[in-house]
């Protein structure tokens, strides 16, 4: 096979993409509340989980798009930083407004010379980042616990996830710039979003008014 | 008698590639691939069908180079394969049919006659393509032009044609009609600068409501036009989205839009052709210039089909698309095509006659009756002959087995 085909699915059947953890119970308990018959899964092994005419994968948040630009499944819920890391071209209708958090660049409170090197679990933000401020540093990829990378003097400054910036304060660590702030979105593959559109356009709208921000006409 | 020195390679060591790793001679480069007689089948039938087709409609073939020079202007160019010509230019592998076949015209057909209806087929290559299911590096197209003419009837001859080509590999596919420059006419007649435009171009391409909200704030965008963005991007579906279109259409470029593709909807609906339309369809070729249009098949995460109209160099108006062979491939209905019968045959007569009956006839090598047997059992071969006369000497257990799974 050299394209991805997808077993036999009918087309008013849906297949989502979520993550494993927090945001997938939050993504559940939204997806029932806009009239999904889903319910959290009870604590198990599986990875796939059966509702009537929704399957929902559980995956790991990188995943997520991946799986559904490549059509395996036709919806998914990630958060931003996620989705801009990926670089995958699908489509994000809603910005569902939790998990909400931002990217910013992280320096040792007081830290004053030039940036040569920063650490992150975002390179392909960092990178664009730095360029597009043309600073010339280098960009060391790291899987956790960013922090202590600006601590330990492995970078000059660190690109990471703030969402309250008490991990930042406890660590004598100030936020310098703020790259920009992340929400979860629902994410639709390009094709589903058109074949499959009886279920998903419903879905999106019922979406949308059930995540706008208070005052604001949907 | 030859001294051995310290610095001569172990007799036992593997060749070494540059990196000083083993070499392994069963290696291809990422996003390529061997294609075996079952796809090959299938994809050969695909193809020949395709052409026949394309020429039953008066879409005569012409063959392009794989090798062209490179040209930064070029819609691809950064995505091609380069190398260096004897003489230290630079050359391209062929990334995309349209322009190649722009230059064709030009060079062959610069006074027509118009309309210029051609057919081309082959291979292409894209470096930056991430070597995933459905997007190799290196890949097959068959597509057509339609040169020299524009207008209503010319788009619609075009939606007809994809839609009986796809129809003739068995294929469900949607078609769906989109229009960049009405997203552009909305942009421009918002009066927004062009570098906003790009950004906002990007962010309905991927009908994200969130992102054109935050280059709304960060360039002081008014409510109104924001909403109007807004609804750009919910702009598909059936051709009811036509009427919600030319209620947002204010200026003249984006009315023209609304009526034309109204137009080619009428006459794709006498041609008996469904349509779908995405009028948030946004640049995603910078070369367009008029409709787009691309084709879904369930199950499958890329279009099978895509096209649309530009303008050659010296605004020669053209339009056409291009079938993702591979793509088609893979969802063509199992059982396409059939294959006529191969039979072994045991002598040059048999062979001859085999092949005018229309069978196919592979000719046995050697008498050996045990070798034959295996050979044939292995290759799902059931019938042997022998003479003009093609008399059955097919061995008995090879029969039984015959009859059996039949």
């Amino acid at each position: 096979m050299t394209a991805q085909t997808t077993p036999e699915r009918r087309p008013d059947h849906l297949t989502l993409a979520l993550p494993k953890g927090r945001i997938m119970d939050d993504a559940i308990a939204l997806l029932s509340q806009a009239g999904l018959p889903l319910t959290r899964p009870e604590a198990s092994r599986a990875l796939r989980h059966e509702f009537p005419g929704v399957t929902v994968l559980e995956l790991r948040n990188q995943d997520v798009p991946v799986y559904v630009d490549l059509g395996v499944a036709d919806a998914g819920i990630v958060g931003k930083d996620v989705l801009l890391e990926a670089g995958r071209p699908v489509y994000e209708p809603v910005d569902l407004h939790f998990a909400e958090c931002r990217l910013s660049l992280i320096r040792e409170i007081g830290a004053s010379g030039p940036i040569a090197r920063v650490g992150t679990k975002y390179p392909r933000a960092a990178r664009a980042y730095l360029q597009e401020r043309g600073i010339p540093a280098e960009v060391v990829k790291l899987s956790g616990n960013i922090e202590l990378a600006a601590l330990t003097g492995l970078a000059d400054a660190v690109i990471d996830l703030v969402q309250t910036g008490s991990t930042l304060r406890a660590n004598h660590l100030e936020e310098v710039d703020v790259l920009f702030h992340s929400s979860a979105r629902l994410i639709v593959n390009r094709t589903a979003l058109k074949l499959r559109r009886e279920r998903l356009r419903p879905l999106i709208a019922r979406l949308r008014e059930l995540t706008a921000p208070a005052g604001e006409e949907s | 008698m030859r001294r051995v020195s310290v610095s001569d390679p172990l007799p036992f060591s593997a060749p070494l590639a540059a990196g000083g790793e083993a070499l392994s001679t069963s290696a291809l480069p990422a996003g390529v691939r061997d294609v075996l007689p079952a796809e090959w089948e299938r994809r050969e039938h695909l193809r020949s069908h395709l052409s026949a087709l394309l020429r039953s409609w008066g879409y005569r073939g012409v063959d392009l180079p794989a090798l062209e020079l490179a040209d930064p202007a070029h819609p691809q160019g950064n995505h091609a394969f380069k190398l260096i010509d004897s003489g230290g230019q630079v050359l391209a592998l062929r990334s995309e049919y349209t322009t190649a076949l722009g230059r064709l015209v030009g060079t062959h057909f610069p006074s027509g006659p118009f309309p210029l209806r051609l057919q081309y087929g082959g291979r292409l290559w894209l470096r930056t393509q991430t070597s995933e299911l459905g997007r190799l590096r290196e890949f097959n197209q068959v597509g057509a032009e339609l040169i020299g003419v524009t207008g209503v009837q010319a788009d619609a001859e075009l939606l007809a044609l994809a839609h009986a080509a796809l129809g003739q590999a068995g294929v469900q596919a949607q078609l769906e009609v989109g229009f960049p420059g009405f997203v552009d006419a909305a942009l421009t007649d918002a009066g927004l600068p062009g570098p906003v435009r790009a950004a906002l171009h990007d962010a309905i391409d991927r009908k994200s409501g969130a992102d054109l909200d935050l280059l709304a704030r960060q360039h002081g965008v008014s409510p109104e036009v924001t909403r109007t963005l807004h609804s750009l991007t919910e702009l598909y579906g059936g051709p009811e989205v036509l009427t919600e279109a030319r209620v947002l259409a204010r200026g003249v470029r984006a009315e023209q839009a609304v009526e034309h593709l109204s137009a080619v909807h009428a006459a794709a609906q006498e041609a008996g052709v469904e349509l779908l339309f995405d009028l948030g369809v946004s640049r995603r070729y910078g070369y367009y210039t008029g409709l787009t249009f691309r084709a879904y098949v369930d199950g499958i995460n890329q279009p099978v089909l895509g096209g649309g109209r530009y303008a050659l160099p010296g605004g020669l108006p053209g339009a056409g698309f291009a079938i993702g062979l591979e793509r088609l491939a893979a969802v063509m209905p199992a059982g396409v095509p059939s294959e006529p019968e191969t039979v072994l045959a045991l002598d040059f007569a048999a062979a001859t006659a085999a092949r005018a009956a229309g069978l196919g006839a592979e000719l046995a090598w050697t008498g050996d009756e045990a070798e034959l047997r295996h050979y044939a059992q292995a290759r799902g071969l059931r019938r042997w002959v022998q003479g003009a006369e093609l008399r059955d000497v097919t061995p008995a257990d090879l029969k039984i087995a015959t009859e059996v799974n039949a």
